[in-house]
């Protein structure tokens, strides 16, 4: 019997490269969020209806890059992986949130194609997909947003404002 | 047809359908390795003498039945499922049978898969498709009403009653072994509630039909619940002993049920189940009123899925009459005739005002179900005042 549990090169080169990609979307994302939290109407509303303390945890795949986040006050923080958050996103393959997060499909679409697993309340979840995609109409190029979300909401102020405080803080 | 990029589709345990199916549940338990049987139900049914029709065929059939629970309510909540799981086992038992409506269909998946993972509270499995797969629990799901479509699907809805929310369990694993169609349980079926479980089990048919999750095979199955509903739907109220007509809307049920575990249902149940939260509206009579008004505000997105419904719900030559541009519209107002035309022959009103329903709820209803689940998978996106509007057209 053969056994083949070796992964290809080119299998092992194409999660490196979807992984880093994910870390680089999963913190602009992150501070995308805290950033909207703090300047958009909406996104600023849906953050306070959420409880103090509640934790949300981003997989992009059992062993893949993730992010862990918590509500403090009127704080959206980044804190240490926390195997009892509260929300727990996992995609099932780091192929999955490779489409996700870079705009090749939205969240709903990833929810109506079973992409990830969902522990949680799923009422609370609702509120935080608002956020990403409210989120993405920022961050995303409009021709992208246009396909991915069911409605692109209007933006409150432009996206080189967005990006500017993601990376300068200003 | 319609061929998502990629989907998936679970089908439904064995079906046993028909005349004795009920007796053939014994044999079955027997091949999964049981023999110890816990039966689940509801008070009235066991008034009417229900569970004991259920106990004699599978007492008849060799097994032993160790216990019963009568005592599920209509809203049954975490609590009720962690006390039954410990009656079980105390009882020793086996395997599940369940005998009744959603909610004791429901309450059954909870028990089953709190006996299976172990421990003593479900609350841990929240969530979508997170629950692994743990020791094998027989379990056959009875229903006594032809709508939820409950002994078909992936998903419980059990209310956690300290923080009065209904919570969601999504998993493969909550499909019952054997979905059990027994006429003999539907035929004693009051007219009212013949009328709000068809129609709930229309709205299944049609949202799953049209929801993002849509395949081929959800479609599939709700093609045929939608031919099953429309053609004997009024015949299950106008002649209530027709069996012919019961067995077929148990069928329409159930596939319609198999479909939307698949493919989800949108916006109707969202509204729905906040309507029921907040002003205590049955689940059926909320889809009946408000399936025709969320057609009409999904009609942009889903023009050509309801063309083809309209094709399921008339003539061949009725359907060629139709300008192509004029179907999903026509769909829409087939949809409201025939829920109608229902509603009517049971005594029921179609509108919010009617069923004592204050508009000063309303912003409460919208808020909720905004936050409800099955938003994420309507084919429109659907805000609070989308919600609002809505209701007002329904009042």
């Amino acid at each position: 019997m053969v056994m083949n549990n070796n992964i290809s090169i080119h299998k092992k080169i194409s999660n490196s490269m979807k992984s880093l990609v994910a870390r680089i979307v999963l913190f602009v994302l992150y501070r995308g969020i805290k950033v909207l939290a703090r300047e958009d109407s909406r996104i600023m509303g849906e953050f306070q209806s959420w409880p103090d303390g509640l934790s949300v945890v981003l997989e992009t795949s059992y062993n893949g890059p993730s992010i862990s986040l918590q509500k403090k006050g009127d704080r959206l923080v980044r804190v240490s992986h926390s195997e009892n958050a509260n929300i727990r996103i996992t995609f099932r393959s780091i192929d999955a949130a490779f489409l996700v997060l870079t705009g090749q499909i939205g969240v709903a679409r990833a929810y109506a194609e079973h992409r990830f697993m969902l522990s949680g309340d799923i009422c609370q979840t609702m509120s935080i997909v608002r956020c990403i995609d409210i989120a993405e109409s920022y961050l995303f190029p409009r021709l992208m947003t246009r396909r991915i979300l069911r409605k692109v909401e209007k933006k409150e102020f432009s996206t080189i404002r967005v990006y500017r405080k993601i990376f300068v803080g200003v | 047809m319609f061929v998502p990029s990629y989907y998936e589709f679970v089908n439904p345990g064995k079906i046993l359908s028909g005349k004795y199916a009920l007796e053939n549940i014994a044999s079955e338990f027997k091949l999964l390795g049981s023999s110890r049987v816990f039966v689940l139900s509801d008070k009235v049914l066991n008034e009417l003498g229900q569970v004991k029709v259920l106990c004699d065929a599978l007492v008849s059939g060799g097994v032993q039945v160790v216990g019963t629970f009568v005592d599920i309510p209509a809203d049954s909540s975490i609590e009720v499922v962690n006390r039954i799981a410990e009656i079980y086992r105390q009882a020793n038992a086996d395997s599940i049978v369940a005998l009744g409506g959603g909610s004791v269909i429901d309450t059954a998946k909870g028990v089953r898969m709190l006996i299976s993972q172990g421990g003593n509270d479900i609350m841990k499995f929240v969530g979508a498709e997170v629950l692994p797969f743990a020791r094998h629990v027989p379990f056959a799901a009875v229903p006594t009403t032809s709508g939820t479509g409950s002994e078909a699907t992936a998903v419980a809805v059990i209310k956690d009653g300290a923080r009065k929310l209904k919570m969601e369990f999504i998993s493969q694993f909550l499909l019952p072994d054997l979905a059990v169609i027994d006429e003999r349980f539907t035929v004693s079926m009051p007219a009212r509630i013949t009328a709000m479980t068809g129609l709930d089990a229309l709205t299944h048919a049609i949202e799953s039909y049209s929801c993002l999750q849509k395949n081929p095979v959800s479609q599939s199955y709700a093609r045929s619940a939608i031919m099953m509903i429309i053609e004997n739907l009024d015949k299950c109220i106008s002649t209530p002993s027709d069996r012919k007509a019961r067995l077929a809307m148990a069928n329409g049920s159930l596939l319609a049920g198999s479909a939307f575990s698949n493919s989800m249902v949108g916006i109707v149940h969202a509204i729905g189940h906040s309507l029921g939260g907040v002003c205590s509206l049955p689940h059926g009579l909320a889809m009946a009123i408000l399936l025709p008004h969320c057609m009409r505000f999904n009609l942009e997105k889903c023009d050509e899925d309801y063309a083809e419904i309209l094709s399921f719900c008339i003539s061949p030559e009725e359907y060629a009459a139709v300008p192509r541009k004029e179907r999903g519209l026509k769909c829409v107002e087939v949809v409201e005739t025939f829920a109608n035309a229902i509603a009517h022959d049971a005594g029921l009103s179609l509108k919010l005002s009617d069923n004592r329903i204050d508009k000063a709820s309303f912003e409460e209803v919208a808020a909720r179900a905004i936050n409800d689940g099955a938003m994420i998978v309507n084919p429109k996106a659907v805000s609070k005042e989308d919600v609002l509007a809505i209701l007002e057209a329904a009042y």
